[in-house]
């Protein structure tokens, strides 16, 4: 057992390291830097000027303000993640033609997969941060670094990033097992942020929508980032849930969709040996 | 016990298989790939799979290594079933597939082998110096500092069968290892697979081959493949033999009118087979005896054709596949195919 989980951990960082080479290389240094301060702040910047034009930057609107900036600054995380479980699978597949040969060594898949994104959600962290400085700074949050309830920030975000791992492994085992995958990275992306709250109150979805968004662990994840940022300045997506019980449902959430996906996993990866379509040429 | 080869350790083949199909079903088509493969490797065997494009080669390989579900009958590897044990297995098998050009582009050869040293679980100072030995074996110890867009293919080949041995599997599956590559490069990974076996005498390699010569001086045994079924199999000295009677006469012919099928049906031609080199027709025929030549020179004098080279040689494995299967391994790649 020991050496299983020694043999995964080690197989982990070797995925880390190749995803860190892909997402780093693909430009110079100094240009990748630039993109990935310019491309979080921006997204900001849009909806802050959306924010602007719309509710006239009145006083009574500066709770929804910080909603929509915490949302977007960690909504990175999903977007990066997600995105680059998806690219992962198929460059693999399509442009290095090494999919058949990680797959088939003995390091479990997903590790592998989510140690290829890994360095995506660091840079992830990276476009938090910088977005909620630019938000403090330039858009006037009151966040204040040392109120901040660091521990209640960390365990939603460990228990929201084995979400998105979930979420990520099993949009790339479905990739796995198809044939036509070009933009399913994306499309889950943006499906998820409609359901996320990220930049809206799930309630203000229709009906059937707002349930389903409630079975996510991603507006709760959200909630609770805002709520250990901003607690009481920020707009609460559920004001009738104290900390606990939206940590509860966190943990509740979380769990439901490991087992969602472990179960497409398994599915997944029957399906795509019986299709012979681990091995089959894409284009890139 | 479920899932394991009902061979006994001592005794266990290194691949076994029983009535093994595999059928591709789409909306238009259903495809019958594999049926009926019944087969036993040796632990310590070189062991060659032969047959034409599309005869069901690739797919036996992919269900070997679990990267494919039978539709029928059930494989063992090394006493693991390919089904349900394929985690186990995966740990004690590897595959390399010439021909094509895998590879992370952006990293470094030494990289991008001690990656994948660590998915197979190498402590990394034990992967490193592996790999330095491999690389050197195979030429490759001067661009091991190099990025892999900077290869040409045959290193990169040369590179994925490094991978292939540095873990050690205990049964290596070789899908046309040398395809494409130039003579020399073909030379030194048929040496380093040979040495790799030597290493150690239990270690098995499964090869699928274009090159009947390659065949014939590597493998103990083969497996001759075609429309999905095994029609022969033997060690290539008994596949000869079963030419040993025949007459085999290679014919060279200038360019001209399509000829094979008329030379197949001239009475006493047991097998034809052509192909075009440097603008030559060559034809290889199997005879049932002398008697049978002048009705095949007739035949080409008839077409019109001028013979420029006539010569009477000793059967090969080639002579072997073409009596079984009906045409060579060339025919449907070459320019010549009705000559």
């Amino acid at each position: 057992m020991g050496v299983a989980i020694a043999r995964g951990w080690q197989g982990y960082w070797a995925a880390v390291r190749l995803g860190w080479a892909i997402s780093s290389n693909w430009t110079r240094p100094l240009l990748f830097i630039v993109y990935s301060v310019l491309r979080p702040i921006s997204m900001a910047l849009i909806l802050a000027v959306m924010y602007a034009v719309i509710t006239h930057n009145s006083a009574a609107a500066r709770p929804y303000l910080a909603f929509l900036i915490i949302g977007t600054a960690f909504w990175s995380f999903i977007q990066e993640g997600v995105s680059e479980f998806a690219t992962g699978i198929l460059e693999d597949r399509g442009r290095y033609h090494v999919l058949k040969y990680t797959y088939l060594a003995p390091l479990d898949f997903p590790i592998f997969l989510v140690g290829r994104a890994t360095s995506k959600l660091a840079s992830a962290s990276a476009s938090v941060v910088i977005v909620l400085v630019v938000g403090t700074f330039a858009l006037g949050l009151p966040i204040n670094a040392l109120a901040i309830d660091y521990p209640l920030l960390v365990v939603a975000c460990l228990l929201a990033f084995v979400a998105i791992m979930a979420f990520s492994v099993t949009l790339s085992m479905v990739l796995l097992a198809g044939r036509d995958s070009h933009g399913y990275g994306e499309i889950m992306a943006q499906f998820l942020y409609l359901f996320s709250g990220a930049i809206f109150p799930i309630s203000l979805l229709p009906g059937p929508l707002a349930w389903l968004a409630a079975l996510s662990p991603l507006g709760y994840w959200l909630e609770l980032c805002r709520r250990a940022i901003l607690h009481g300045r920020v707009y609460e997506m559920f004001p009738q849930l104290s900390d606990g019980e939206v940590l509860g449902r966190l943990v509740l959430a979380v769990a439901g969709t490991l087992v969602l996906g472990y179960f497409t996993y398994l599915i997944s990866d029957r399906m795509a040996r019986r299709r012979g379509y681990i091995d089959m040429e894409s284009n890139w | 016990m479920a899932g394991t080869s009902p061979s006994s350790n001592s005794s266990r083949p290194a691949v076994e298989t029983r009535q093994l199909g595999r059928v591709y079903k789409s909306r238009k088509d259903v495809v019958v790939a594999l049926q009926g493969v019944d087969l036993s490797v040796n632990q310590g065997e070189l062991f060659g799979v032969l047959g034409p494009n599309g005869a069901g080669k690739t797919t036996l390989i992919k269900i070997l290594v679990t990267l494919l579900l039978p539709s029928s009958g059930q494989a063992w590897v090394d006493g693991l079933d390919v089904v349900t044990d394929y985690r186990a297995l995966r740990h004690r098998i590897s595959m390399v597939s010439g021909g094509e050009n895998a590879g992370y582009g952006l990293l470094r050869v030494r990289e991008q082998l001690w990656l994948f040293s660590q998915l197979y679980g190498m402590s990394s100072s034990a992967a490193r110096s592996r790999i330095d030995e491999l690389l050197e074996r195979l030429g490759l110890a001067e661009v091991a500092n190099r990025k892999i867009t900077g290869l040409s293919s045959g290193m990169r080949q040369k590179m994925s069968l490094v991978r292939g041995l540095m873990t050690d599997p205990r049964v290596i599956f070789l899908d046309e290892p040398t395809v494409a590559l130039d003579v020399g490069a073909a030379r030194d990974v048929r040496t380093e697979v040979r040495r790799w076996m030597r290493e150690d005498p239990t270690r098995t390699v499964i090869l699928t081959t274009h090159y009947m010569q390659e065949a014939d001086e590597l493998c103990d045994r083969v497996a001759i493949v075609n429309r999905g079924e095994v029609i022969a199999h033997g060690t290539p000295q008994a596949l000869k033999q079963q030419v040993d009677e025949d007459v085999i006469v290679d014919l060279q012919l200038e360019p001209g009118r399509p000829l094979l099928d008329a030379l197949r049906a001239v009475e006493g031609v047991g097998a034809a087979s052509a192909r075009e080199e440097d603008g030559i027709d060559r034809f290889s025929l199997l005879l049932a005896d002398d008697a049978v030549l002048p009705r095949v020179l007739s035949t080409v004098e008839g077409s019109g054709r001028r013979v420029t080279g006539l010569i009477r040689r000793q059967p090969t494995l080639e002579d072997a596949f073409v009596k079984l299967v009906g045409r060579s391994l060339h025919e449907e790649d070459s320019a010549e195919n009705g000559a």
